[in-house]
């Protein structure tokens, strides 16, 4: 195994993990809101927003994971 | 403690169990979350950082939404009497002279449980898509945009949800213009509409 230290992670995979967290805590946010007062308006903003900015979360996770792996040749 | 206790294995009692699961799953998710969020920017790259976001960012809030479509879906199908617009259809269907359709399903216990959305959602994933996409319209109306004048159904009302129940039944097949040979396949194909013959399924009127 190489000593050498890993390559240092860009900025842009920085900011697209942390992005993620953020739309992943905004989709608990209205998950859990709904789970606690279920009332039709709070289902529909967890259906299109809550959803949403998890399924966006989802999706930057796996870009960042993605540019990481390219970076690192693994693919 | 009534029978429909703690561990009861009613519905409602499992759709409590799912709620409860989806809060602690998802405040487990926003803990991962928030402490990644708050160690240096440089470690949210990390091996550690992207196993500790697979977890917290992945498997557990991807649990607490599949337990919030689950418990939604059960809640939002009685969500139709929670609106005032739909009180004077409502209080049709719950007043024990009424003689309408909905007021006989309703008395005799014909559909037992979520009656609107057990006649106003089709039948298999589309149906119920349609409802779902129907139901954010409504919620939109009631909230936002107002409720209409006059509220009127969207679509025809589909004669296969009467067809599901009753269709090919001993009590529909005894009745001579359901197996005339002209009229069946206008019955099947929805040419004449079962309201053509049977009582109204609402009030024709506001109530």
């Amino acid at each position: 195994m190489s000593d050498a230290p890993p390559p240092a992670s860009a900025p842009g995979s920085v900011r697209l993990v942390t992005s993620a967290c953020v739309l992943a805590l905004i989709g608990v946010a209205f998950s859990t809101a709904h789970f606690i007062w279920p009332t039709p308006l709070l289902f529909a903003l967890f259906m299109i927003v809550g959803q949403g900015s998890f399924g966006l979360a989802l999706l930057l996770y796996v870009i960042a994971i993605f540019r990481d792996l390219r970076k690192q040749k693994v693919l | 403690m009534s029978h429909e206790g703690l561990f009861s294995g009613s519905t409602e009692n499992v759709m409590r169990w799912v709620a409860g699961a989806g809060i602690v799953l998802g405040l487990a998710a926003a803990a991962i979350m928030i402490l990644v969020l708050l160690r240096k920017p440089e470690w949210r790259v990390t091996a550690h950082a992207k196993w500790a976001l697979l977890v917290g960012l992945l498997v557990l809030p991807g649990m607490t939404m599949l337990s919030g479509n689950v418990v939604g879906f059960h809640k939002v199908k009685n969500s139709c009497t929670q609106c005032h617009t739909m009180d004077p259809w409502v209080q049709d269907m719950k007043d024990p002279k009424s003689t309408t359709l909905v007021g006989k399903h309703y008395q005799n216990r014909w559909i037992p449980d979520d009656q609107c959305y057990t006649c106003h959602t089709g039948y298999g994933l589309a149906g119920n898509v349609q409802a779902k996409i129907g139901g954010l319209s409504h919620v939109t109306h009631e909230y936002f945009t107002g409720v209409p004048e006059v509220i009127k159904i969207k679509r025809p009302f589909n004669h296969e949800t009467c067809l599901h129940c009753h269709g090919e039944s001993a009590k529909y097949l005894k009745i001579e213009q359901h197996v005339d040979a002209e009229m069946k396949p206008k019955i099947l194909t929805g040419e004449l509409s079962c309201f053509e013959c049977h009582a109204a399924p609402h009030p024709r009127k506001k109530p």
